[in-house]
């Protein structure tokens, strides 16, 4: 009886439904890519600056838990609520938008089939639940009622049209190739790596990747020199916690993404692997996407900040031409190769 | 919670007119208070009045640091003097106390040894070069450009260390006194100082590659707070700020103080005027510090290093101390420096600009007024005059490219 | 000299502008130079000429009084002591900043620095040093819990190498 029940629950809990959005990709690969990435990006920074980074939290490997001591001393620091907040919202929006940097998890297929929802649009729906996150940084700069927030909200607008557009396009250009919307199914077509294929798709939607999630050089809606946090001003303890995580969640989203479209996805398979749980097919997809995500965080010791103003010319004046090009191509691709 | 906060109507249309005030011209503005308490405005305000992205006015409110120098200096005999002004500039101090000293040597009628004018000139160009770094890494962290930030302070400590091989102090040397220097240079200081040069040579071309030529930094800095020639001799800008608006002025070619008739080097001067401009500007002037510290070395004359008046008065032990390890000895007499009532005034080039100092001298032990104008205090006025125009976030690349370093301002 | 910035640019410059920047970044975070000294476990030895912690020594003391007529920063103070005819100086490291006048000043060597530098204090009060206790050897704390001390070498490579002595 109680293995039956046990064995029930472990196959629940391993079945695609569940393990997709709670284990992997979902919450807790999320979560280790949260501390582990955070920790590799302050080391990357500091080899680079000659420096030594965080280091004397478990010493022995080079300070690896060190993001976990700053989440402990985050969730016991006073979260204050400034008193001309709009404190449902101020308090609320950084949950919900956290929410939507997870929700995208049960979507995003992790290995051969091994997807939560498997669903026929899961590109589209994917990108815009990462697009529902801009609207929330304009409450919370609202809710925050200061003058840097609002600066800061207003620069969040004004990005947000110019990369959602080139990313869209830039997704839907491959999705054209393969004729299909569906992540699965992109992957699977892929005998040929996207990023060979369509390098200007892939290029475009890297770079308005490290737009979405604002990383250098185009973290300009948190411009410290300026607006001090953007939108995050106000923002302190858990709340900060989370409206910090969520950029990188987002970019970890857009990257599992990225890999798919322009990497191969999962491939290739190691059988060896599959035969433990289907979910560890998907390794090469982790590995590929932890990549390109050290090297997003990577550039933040290579490059300063554009103006707010020059980064909207990059977005509307070259990189939404080129995503329109890279359909273009894609459909050339179509006519030459005659389909995928 | 029921109280003030809540009550007010937000939604209400008069929350946009409590939040943009109006200016006189009748522009809808929005008035932004950077400072004293912001990640990029240091020991200072700056008011910002933007309409949209576009600043209409920035006023530098300055005086967070004043510490009434000049008055302390009143009540202080002329060599405590010295530690005063260093602090006003803790990051070029021996070009900052130079022009004190020089000042009062004038007022005593001194004339440093040549050799201790050699030693004077070799610190100011360490300190120069440690200035130009410092004001390097605050140009590269006003564009969130950790890296440069980092590696100029890293480098900047090279000087550090040269400078304190030298005088024993890592910032605030003390090292210029009226009548000579304080130390001999040290046995192997050349062979240091030539390293520290190449190895400098070296980083300067990988500063090219991840920050000058970056086209992220090139974006931020051409054209981007332009001053002409003749609006900045106008204004009265000193320094590298003034070399990059196309003016060939520099204290060092104008005064003829300390080694410098003797040595060759060049006053890099660009036309653009811009922040890439006064950058590029004081790469160049690292380059020529570092040749005219080469120089110095080779040339550097034998003979004392204090002024033969005071050293007389030393016995005859310490005069042997001084002989063996360099390290000079002072006679009870320096610290009541009496000189003729009368005036002195001197000018001295520094990182930053050209500091000027007057002393007023009523014949007593202590100066009877000391003005010091600092190079900082005039570039301040470049605030305002860049920044009417420009985008905000031009504020922090125009901050960081005019090199303004507060407490030097303030005095 | 980067003369060339203001020349408008066109793709190609540009792509090989950033592939420079990012090979560079890419270099130093492939190399194993460092800057850092890490501190409380390494200690830079300053060496013979540092203008450290003042040390007094009583039986070289003439009590001119040089010293705390020179200070600056008015750190320096003769004292009575019960029992003497003469003064004695004695310091507040509360004020002092280490300008090295008084070393300078002084005629009979009883007072020179040394490399120590990095004491710290828990009370106010304990920085004064009256003429008892400032005739003391200065001991860096660091060094007394075990720090290694390195030296300060000059690189043509990395700047400045700090080897252990």
């Amino acid at each position: 009886m109680t293995t039956g029940t046990i064995g029930r629950i472990v196959d629940f809990v391993l079945s695609p439904h569940i393990f997709a959005p709670l284990i992997y990709p979902g919450l807790l690969a999320a979560t280790l890519v949260l501390l582990t990435l955070i920790w590799a990006e302050r080391k990357m920074t500091a080899k680079v600056q000659l420096r030594y980074g965080p280091l004397y939290v478990l010493k022995p490997l080079g300070g690896a838990i060190q993001l976990i001591a700053d989440a402990i001393k985050f969730m016991f620091q006073e979260p204050i609520m400034p008193r001309n907040a709009d404190k449902w919202v101020f308090a609320l929006a950084p949950v919900a938008m956290m929410a939507f940097t997870i929700i995208p998890f049960a979507f995003i297929p992790a290995a051969p089939g091994f997807v939560g929802v498997d669903v026929e649009y899961s590109l589209p729906l994917v990108l815009s639940l990462s697009a529902l996150i801009p609207p929330l940084i304009l409450a919370t700069s609202w809710a925050a009622n200061n003058k840097f927030t609002l600066l800061g909200g207003v620069r969040e607008a004004f990005m947000m049209v110019a990369y959602e557009v080139s990313l869209f396009i830039a997704a839907f250009a491959v999705a054209s190739y393969y004729g299909t919307l569906s992540l699965s199914k992109i992957v699977e077509a892929q005998s040929v790596p996207g990023i060979i294929l369509n390098p200007i798709a892939a290029g475009v939607f890297f770079v308005t990747m490290l737009m979405t999630a604002s990383k250098l050089p185009y973290d300009i809606v948190e411009g410290e020199q300026e607006i001090v946090a953007g939108p995050f001003t106000e923002y302190s303890g858990i709340l900060y916690m989370l409206v910090m995580g969520a950029s990188y969640m987002e970019l970890y989203v857009l990257s599992l993404v990225f890999v798919e479209l322009f990497l191969g996805g999962w491939k290739p398979v190691i059988p060896a692997l599959a035969s433990i749980h289907p979910a560890f097919e998907g390794i090469s997809l982790f590995i590929k996407a932890y990549l390109v995500l050290l090297f997003a965080v990577f550039l933040r010791s290579v490059y300063a900040r554009y103006r707010l103003d020059q980064a909207l010319e990059i977005g509307w004046k070259k990189l939404f031409p080129l995503a329109l090009l890279s359909v273009i191509w894609s459909l050339a691709l179509l006519l030459v190769a005659g389909g995928a | 919670m029921t109280s003030q906060g809540s009550s007010e109507p937000r939604a209400s249309p008069y929350f946009w007119y409590r939040l943009m005030g109006r200016d006189e011209e009748g522009y809808d503005v929005y008035e932004l208070f950077i400072g004293p308490q912001h990640p990029a405005s240091g020991h200072m305000r700056i008011i910002v009045r933007l309409d949209g992205d576009i600043i209409v006015d920035a006023e530098p409110d300055i005086g967070y640091v004043h510490r009434t120098m000049e008055k302390l200096a009143e009540g202080r005999e002329y060599i405590k003097n010295i530690p005063l002004f260093e602090r006003a500039t803790i990051i070029d101090a021996a070009n900052i106390t130079w022009g004190y000293v020089r000042a009062v040597e004038q007022l005593l009628g001194l004339e440093a040894p040549p050799r201790a004018e050699y030693l004077r000139t070799l610190l100011a160009e360490i300190n120069r070069i440690a200035s130009h770094l410092y004001g390097f890494g605050i140009a590269g962290i006003m564009l969130n450009h950790s890296t440069m930030f980092m590696w100029a302070f890293g480098d900047r400590e090279v000087w550090v260390q040269l400078a304190e091989d030298l005088t024993g102090a890592r910032l605030t040397h003390s090292y210029i006194i009226p009548g000579g220097v304080r130390r001999n240079l040290p046995q192997d200081f050349r062979e240091k100082a030539l390293k520290a040069i190449r190895y400098m040579e070296k980083r300067l071309q990988d500063y090219e590659r991840i920050f000058v030529k970056n086209p992220v930094i090139i974006a931020r800095y051409v054209d981007v707070g332009v001053i002409k020639a003749d609006e900045a001799k106008r204004l009265g800008i000193v320094g590298p700020n003034l070399r990059a608006a196309g003016v060939r002025y520099d204290a060092r070619i104008a005064e003829k103080y300390g080694a410098y008739p003797e040595l060759e080097f060049e006053i890099p001067v660009r036309e653009e005027g811009d922040a890439m401009a006064r950058l590029l500007v004081r790469i160049e002037e690292i380059r020529q510090s570092m040749s005219i510290i080469k120089q110095i070395l080779d040339k550097i004359p034998d003979g004392p290093i204090f002024h033969e008046k005071y050293y007389r008065m030393l016995p005859p032990k310490l005069k042997e101390f001084v002989e063996s390890t360099g390290r000079l000895k002072l006679p009870g007499a320096f610290i009541r420096l009496k000189p003729e009532p009368g005036e002195a005034v001197a000018r001295v080039e520094m990182g930053h600009g050209e500091v000027f100092y007057h002393i007023v001298s009523d014949g007593s032990i202590k100066p009877y007024r000391v003005r010091v104008i600092t190079p900082a205090f005039r570039n301040v006025v470049l605030y305002r005059y860049l920044t009417r125009g420009a985008r905000f976030m031009d504020l922090p690349a125009i901050y960081g490219s005019i090199d303004y370093f507060p407490p030097e301002g303030d005095r | 000299m980067a003369e060339d910035v203001y020349k408008p640019g066109n793709l190609l410059t540009s792509l090989k502008r950033h592939a420079a920047a990012i090979a560079t970044g890419l270099r130093y975070l492939l190399s194993t130079k460092r800057m850092t000294v890490r501190y409380p476990e390494f200690l830079i030895d300053l060496g013979e000429g540092y203008r450290g912690m003042i040390r007094w020594r009583r039986e070289r003391c003439i009590s001119c009084g040089l010293c705390a007529q020179i200070c600056p920063a008015a750190a320096m103070k003769m004292y009575k002591l019960p029992g003497e005819k003469k003064m004695f100086p004695g310091i507040n490291y509360q004020r002092c900043i280490f300008c090295g006048f008084c070393v300078d000043v002084c005629p009979a060597f009883a007072l020179e620095h040394t490399p120590v530098h990095d004491l710290s204090y828990e009370e106010l009060d304990e920085m004064i040093y009256i003429p008892e206790r400032f005739d003391t050897e200065w001991v860096s704390p660091a060094l007394k819990e075990g720090a290694r001390p390195v030296k300060v070498v000059f690189d043509e490579e990395v700047g400045l190498r700090h080897e252990p002595k």
